[in-house]
């Protein structure tokens, strides 16, 4: 009885009232302080091989000798292929493959994004595993454009050159697909969505045939990047792709088999990240957090391997970097010896982790250690929301809130008498007041705000890459002016508890979106819970309108000074408020990693992924953040239209 | 008595003698390079024994251990399967004895019975035993009762005349896909038969060389064959087909490690423009490759199986080359050979000598090796599509490649975990479903059996297609490797012969791959166990505290009276009373003892009124 009573009382305690904001900015705080100690190392682990099937790196590789021969007439062969039409290097690549005994089979796709097409020709081959019943099969990719486009000679000829060497042995007990994709994003997409599927049918902006050869469930998918030109090139480091669609992550058995064949086995270094230096330091551990934090917080694909995540296909890419001293036979050994640690699987990848932090190839944090940071972010908005609730239903404050005239006399507060039990209590009588919320306003408008959300997305995925550009830029006018005109026309009119239900209904609708989403994608949800912090804190700007009375005859020098001074605060507030909107966020981004060409390269990409892909980081950023952030800055603006008159 | 058994022992004897003529044994070997360097070799090993002798348990040529079997559960007509690999149809033509002696990959074994469900659960688990296979596993979720896809090879109808048994024999089909076919199973296999894999042609059946081949199926039927009106004998045939990759045959045992070779063992084709010292462009090799069957199968044949005795037997190899292929001889004596037009040649293996085939390398002309492939009746192929762990679908492609109409039967016998939906299955295409057979089924307790007659037009393809619902298994009933999937066993396609060139009633056969399904699978790693633990701890507790606090323990007076319970009580306690005073024993007191406590004298009910509306069915209290 008495601890509930204490709780009651601390319900109304003023204290308690004015906390959430200190607790939502602590909570960000935390947030961002917790991901900061995660390269430490007490908070992340070793990483270590979890399936005992897969015993990385324990047979001896016997792809050397004549093979070398073989690579590089290939590679000779490759060459020549590039030079002739998409037709005959079509053809070309599957006469290897059919040469060498595996089925031969080709599939195209197109896809029509931003008024472009996007097309092309995947040809790939099956080599059965004599002991294999066609239950089970893994993929040797090698795109014939990679990532940044360069023709992939020496990976391309190193996949053919694999084909043939695995052709000999017996011990396959899973079939073995060579996939040879047109580039290294759509391609295989289109290749793995085919898989999974009886037919696609064809819709205005997609065209995939369906693939006429098929094995049985993939295991696992390892792609090769290795762009040296006919004449080979020796490379340095290993890079390690492994991001998919999504942020989904492989298993992290299938990267640690990989590191662990490629540096153990045969002595190549591997990085993550394009990081090549990596001296395993809280500096260079925390940049490639960040770097992998940004890659999965985009979404898109990184690599050949990207298409595969979604399918729960475990795959990663294999990607040389530098000028070092290993040859293609050590790349080839190390596929060997991946595949042969794939082949020795039992069950589908699954007794690693799935979500994970890497922040070096052989120390990762797992997902209850990295979680947290997320979350509490992301609680943040809940608190907020939840104060902003248990505000609106306060009754305005009528005295306190009104600067008292210097004679003027305290009106005493009406009191009301409280009995419990024996106890007996004076209390203001305002204190009791239950407040009835009126909700229709308040959610129509959150609502409204959240449906125009799918305008944004609608135009940007539907426009034509020349429109692009001036529909983003309509955009970026439009998301600055519609809170302006929602302050001006909606919300200055409403009285302050809409305002605070509005706000605490966004608040609330954020908070959860970035939980859930921060079990699925965490760099999408932490990046995105950091951009919206400011929204918590979020109250309607001091006025910079004259009363009424005022206007119509003079200015008084007075209010022109007060204007002033909110106006001293309402610039700044609204400058860094506009620095954190969606488009103008988008707009930096553009700049840091896009460089000076247009805007509408991000866009287009975007727009490719959303369609052809399915990424939903637009979806995220037009129907979570982009409404959130409207929300909250017609909340700030809201102030400023208010009439000083309606304050009172 | 014993006198009657002294008189008809010379009888049996006498018939004995008599039926000794139809004892007999052949052993066969059919032999075809196919392309891409590989050979077909096809085991048959038929021994035969007349039913009298059978019934009076002797045996001559026919294995004891599963005569005593077929005895024990009433089995007429026995097929068991274990087959490993795929048939590569298109580079290797129609399948070897039109696809009669495969199976679906795994194990497969069906029956024709007379009797009950025992006998089956009988025989299962006896081959089980029989064959090292994990048979037992048959239970009645994977045992079907196919309708179309069947018919019986021997002369059932005959046999069962002559036993004059009246009931009808029932046919029951089950498959393992999950079931690795192993040396183990191929061990007992031998042993089956006369030679024992010591002699004759099944001395080339090793399991290195056998469990190395691209694909391989070995079969026991059992079938009666009764002459009507006259005799029935009991005929087991024996079969092991495989293709074997020759160039990987040939390895040497002691180095299986296929090496890259010597760049001077690799053919480069100098043609290529930058063919160097360091680059070469790897050539197929011309002509057929060298090969002797001592090299493919790592010894030669030891002699001919040859078991003396009167009796009919016979020892041969055929081999199917091109006419022009030349092909060498080695063994001590000389072998009676004879060749026909189209160059297939046929052996007669000797007695007491090795046997050896020498296939020199040679280049043939190109007419030589496409003429030799005859087209498969069907194409077909079955995929798994969809991802995720609640739906799925089953796309099945069936394309007739020949200019006639093809009837066939497709036989599908799913686990219960894997729920179609019958409502989504659509024929496409150019075919017509003539007949559907179908049995749903039941959790835990049976698979879905659908079998479609379908009709496929001229030169077209179908195009089968359902949807299913994946089902979340018990803990424990997922296998040790739940992650792995579980397998589908293959479908069972059955070329039905047309009516103008009617080749036999059986018509062909054909199997799909198995599939792997992924179902749900909860992570069984330890905080899942301990989180199964703890709330079972918890239910346990919890539930028995709660189930003492809130039930209300109430005497039988205070019941809410319920109109109709009250009448039928009362009607009850008076026929109680009425018997009671009938049977002389004084006025008895009825109630219904359901559940609660008895106390001091006191009738007292369990708690729910349910329990005393419905009460009385229980034990009954006479005080």
């Amino acid at each position: 009885m008495a601890l509930s009573a204490r709780l009651l009382a601390l319900r109304r305690s003023p204290v308690l009232l004015k906390l959430p904001p200190y607790l939502s900015a602590l909570c960000i705080l935390v947030g961002l302080g917790w991901l900061l100690i995660l390269p430490l190392n007490e908070y992340s682990r070793q990483t270590y091989i979890s399936e005992n099937a897969i015993l990385p790196g324990q047979v001896h590789t016997y792809f050397g000798g004549s093979e070398h021969n073989v690579f590089r007439a290939y590679r000779q062969e490759v060459y020549g292929l590039s030079e002739r039409s998409d037709h005959e290097r079509i053809a070309g690549l599957g006469n290897v493959m059919r040469e060498q005994g595996l089925k031969v089979a080709n599939q195209s796709y197109s896809w029509n994004v931003a008024g472009e097409e996007i097309s092309g020709t995947n040809v790939y081959g099956l080599l059965k595993g004599p002991r294999a019943d066609a239950t089970e099969a893994m993929v040797l990719i090698a795109a014939w454009r990679n990532f940044e486009g360069d023709i992939n000679y020496s990976g391309v000829a190193l996949a053919l050159t694999m084909a043939r060497y695995f052709k000999r042995w017996s011990i396959w007990s899973k079939d073995i697909l060579i996939l040879i994709s047109e580039d290294s994003t759509y391609g295989p997409e289109a290749w793995v969505s085919a898989y999974h599927t009886t037919s696609i049918t064809p819709t205005a902006n997609r065209n995939i045939s369906s693939l006429p050869i098929k094995a049985g469930a993939l295991q696992g998918a390892v792609a090769l990047d290795y762009p040296a030109g006919p004449w080979g090139q020796r490379f340095d480091k290993l890079d390690i792709a492994y991001d998919g669609i999504n942020g989904a992550l492989p298993n992290l058995d299938l990267f640690n088999t990989a590191v662990q064949v490629a540096s153990s086995q045969m002595g190549i270094g591997c990085s993550l990240h394009n990081l090549k230096d990596h001296s395993d330091s809280y500096k260079d551990r925390l940049k490639t957090i960040s770097k992998g934090l940004i890659t999965q917080s985009v979404g898109h694909a990184t690599g050949p391997h990207s298409a595969f995540m979604p399918y729960h296909v475990d795959a990663i890419t294999l990607k040389t970097i530098g000028d070092g001293w290993h040859d293609e036979m050590t790349l080839g050994r190390t596929t060997e010896s991946l595949f042969r640690s794939i082949n020795n699987l039992l069950e589908h990848l699954h007794q690693s982790f799935f979500f994970y932090v890497l922040m070096n190839t052989n120390r990762f944090v797992s997902i209850g250690n990295y979680l947290p940071a997320a979350m509490i972010i992301a609680g943040s908005f809940s608190i907020s929301a939840l104060a902003l609730w248990v505000q609106s239903g306060k009754p305005t404050p009528s005295e306190g809130a009104k600067p008292m005239s210097p004679g003027e006399k305290r009106k005493q507060p009406e009191m009301a008498v409280v009995k419990d039990g024996k106890n007996v209590a004076l209390v203001p009588k305002e204190e009791l007041e239950v407040i009835e919320r009126k909700m229709f306003i308040p959610a129509a408008v959150v609502l409204g705000v959240h449906l125009a959300g799918f305008i944004p997305l609608y135009a940007l995925n539907h426009a034509t890459r020349s429109n692009i550009p001036y529909t983003f830029i309509t955009l970026t006018a439009a998301t600055l002016i519609l809170p302006q005109y929602l302050a001006r026309h909606i919300l200055s009119n409403l009285p302050p508890q809409h305002i605070f239900i509005i706000q605490s209904l966004s608040l609330l609708l954020l908070g959860a979106t970035l939980s859930t989403l921060s079990t699925l994608n965490f760099s999408l949800a932490f990046l995105l819970g950091l951009l919206c912090s400011p929204l918590s804190f979020v109250r309607p700007l001091p006025s910079l309108r004259f009363s009424l009375e005022q206007t119509t005859r003079y200015v008084s020098t007075d209010d022109a000074a007060g204007i002033a001074a909110n106006l001293a605060v309402v610039a700044p507030v609204s400058a860094l408020f506009v620095a954190v909107s969606p488009p103008v966020v988008l707009w930096v981004v553009k700049g840091m990693f896009f460089g000076s060409g247009g805007v509408e390269g991000m866009l287009v990409e975007m727009a490719r992924g959303w369609v052809a892909q399915g990424v939903w980081t637009g979806a995220v950023v037009w129907g979570v953040w982009w409404p959130a952030w409207v929300v909250a800055a017609s909340v700030l603006w809201s102030g400023c239209w208010r009439r000083p008159a309606d304050e009172v | 008595m014993r006198l009657s058994i002294l008189l008809t022992l010379p009888a049996t004897l006498l018939s004995l003698i008599y039926a000794q003529e139809q004892h007999s044994y052949t052993e066969h070997l059919h032999l075809k390079p196919l392309p891409d360097n590989s050979l077909y070799a096809g085991f048959t090993f038929t021994s035969t024994t007349p039913y009298t002798a059978y019934a009076s348990n002797h045996f001559r040529y026919f294995p004891r251990s599963l005569a005593q079997i077929l005895q024990y559960t009433h089995t007429a007509e026995l097929h068991l399967r274990f087959a490993l690999g795929r048939w590569d149809e298109e580079s290797w033509g129609s399948r070897p004895r039109r696809g009669l002696r495969e199976g679906g990959n795994g194990v497969e074994l069906w029956a024709w019975m007379d009797g009950a469900e025992e006998g089956w659960s009988d025989l299962v688990n006896s081959l089980s035993g029989l064959f090292c296979a994990s048979l037992n596993f048959v239970d009645s979720g994977k045992t079907t009762r196919p309708v179309l896809s069947f018919e019986p090879e021997g002369t059932l109808e005959e046999l069962q005349r002559k036993r004059s048994r009246t009931g009808e024999l029932r046919l029951l089909h089950g498959m393992l896909p999950h079931e690795v076919v192993c040396t183990e199973n191929l061990t007992p296999f031998l042993k089956l038969l006369p030679c024992k894999g010591k002699a004759g042609i099944s001395s080339l059946l090793d399991g290195h060389k056998l469990f190395d081949a691209n694909w391989q199926t070995m079969a026991v039927d059992v079938r009666p064959v009764c002459t009507p009106g006259g005799d029935c004998i009991l005929e087991i045939e024996q079969t092991v087909d495989m293709v074997l990759d020759i160039e990987r045959s040939m390895r040497p045992r002691e180095s299986p490690i296929p090496r890259p070779l010597p760049i001077e063992d690799v053919t480069c084709d100098e043609t290529k423009g930058y063919n160097g010292h360091d680059t070469c462009y790897p050539r197929r090799p011309k002509g057929e490759t060298a090969w002797s069957l001592s090299s493919v199968f790592g010894r030669p044949i030891r002699g001919s199986c040859a078991l003396g005795g009167s009796e009919k037997q016979e020892y041969d190899i055929t081999f199917e080359v091109p006419s022009e292929r030349t092909v060498e001889i080695t063994s001590e004596t000389t072998i009676p050979q004879s060749t026909t037009s189209s160059g297939s040649r046929t052996y007669r293996l000797p007695q007491n000598a090795d046997f050896d085939l020498n296939l020199p390398h040679q280049v043939l002309g190109s007419s030589a090796q496409a003429s030799t492939l005859e087209q498969p009746p069907l194409y077909a192929s079955r995929q798994l599509t969809g991802h995720g762990a609640e739906r799925g679908g089953m796309h099945t492609l069936l394309r007739n490649p020949h200019p006639y109409t093809q009837r066939i039967v497709y036989l599908e016998s799913l686990p219960w975990f894997l729920r179609p939906y019958m409502h989504t299955l659509a024929l496409s295409g150019a075919g017509k479903m003539e007949k559907m057979f179908y049995t749903p089924l039941l959790d835990r307790k049976r698979g879905t059996h659908l079998e479609l007659l379908i009709e496929i037009q001229p030169l077209s393809t179908v195009e089968l297609t359902y949807d299913f619902e994946k089902a979340i298994l018990r803990y424990t009933e997922y296998p040790p490797d739940a992650n792995r999937g579980f397998d589908i066993p293959a479908a069972i396609i059955r070329v039905l012969p047309s009516s103008n060139n009617s080749q036999s009633k059986q018509g062909s056969y054909l199997r799909t791959t198995s599939l792997l399904l992924p179902l749900p699978t909860p992570d069984f790693s330890m905080p899942y166990n301990v989180i199964i633990l703890t709330s079972t701890v918890i239910a346990l507790g919890f539930g028995s505290i709660f189930n003492l606090l809130v039930r209300r323990f109430v005497l039988v007076e205070e019941v809410p009276g319920n109109a109709i319970a009250g009448v039928v009580r009362r009607v009850r306690d008076g026929v109680a009373r009425i018997r009671g005073m009938v049977k002389g024993g004084g006025v008895g007191r009825v109630d219904n003892g359901g559940g609660g406590v008895v106390k001091k004298g006191e009738e007292v009910v369990g708690g729910e009124v349910r329990k005393v509306d419905g009460g009385g069915r229980g034990g009954k209290k006479d005080r």
